[in-house]
């Protein structure tokens, strides 16, 4: 397995656990409460946000400390190829999730729930991203 | 060769010829053309069609025509 595939399934996993915030969000709206306090889902998203950049740089110099030589080589173009088809789907799902976004104004959402309904969009099209990419990267293409 | 059903209607000859040249690594192939191991990899088992310039630095490595080293075989 390359460096970058190691990397992606990293970025991969991380933005899977970011997951739980939009889970605890999720939670919340359908029982109508804010729980754990104001503060909860700031406190929340930080401390994930913060932990799992945490994560990945650690991981990323491990993974550069012990295979240098694969760290430095440069994106080739079946990476590239990999990135731009991966990219696809996720601009995609962007597209039309910040089209439905949009639409959830006419619904009487508040602006922290439109806040979030871009946010989650934006974690789906990132995970699908990078979902795409490990998916190709298996495939060899 | 590779396989009888490949994936790409191109197959080749990479890993003939990198045993004929004293059983190259797919690694240092893949130095000397400036790309991956994996890239190599995907494209000796024909998974992967490479662009006619890697295909080109390729064939320059083991010192022979594109020809002797891809071969087109369109699906019927």
């Amino acid at each position: 397995m390359s460096f970058r595939e190691k990397s992606d399934w990293l970025s991969f996993i991380s933005l899977c656990l970011l997951g739980v915030y939009f889970f605890e969000v999720g939670r919340g709206i359908w029982a109508g409460v804010r729980p754990g306090g104001p503060y909860y889902y700031f406190t929340l998203f930080w401390v994930l946000v913060v932990t799992l950049i945490g994560i990945q740089v650690v991981t990323h110099i491990v993974l550069t400390v012990r295979a240098p030589q694969d760290a430095k080589t440069p994106v080739d173009e079946r990476e590239r190829l990999i990135r731009f088809r991966a990219t696809q789907p996720a601009y995609f799902v962007l597209v039309v999730g910040a089209f439905l976004s949009i639409g959830t104004m006419h619904m009487g959402v508040n602006t922290w729930q439109f806040a979030h309904c871009i946010l989650l969009v934006i974690w789906i099209a990132e995970v699908l991203r990078f979902g795409m990419r490990l998916f190709y990267y298996r495939r060899a293409v | 060769m590779t396989d009888a059903h490949p994936p790409t209607p191109i197959t080749n000859a990479i890993r003939r010829l990198r045993f004929e040249h004293g059983e190259l690594t797919q690694q240092a192939l893949a130095e000397r053309i400036g790309v991956t191991r994996q890239t190599v990899n995907a494209i000796e088992q024909g998974k992967y069609s490479p662009s006619l310039e890697v295909a080109f630095r390729i064939a320059a490595v083991f010192g022979q025509p594109l020809e002797a080293v891809f071969q087109y075989q369109p699906r019927v």
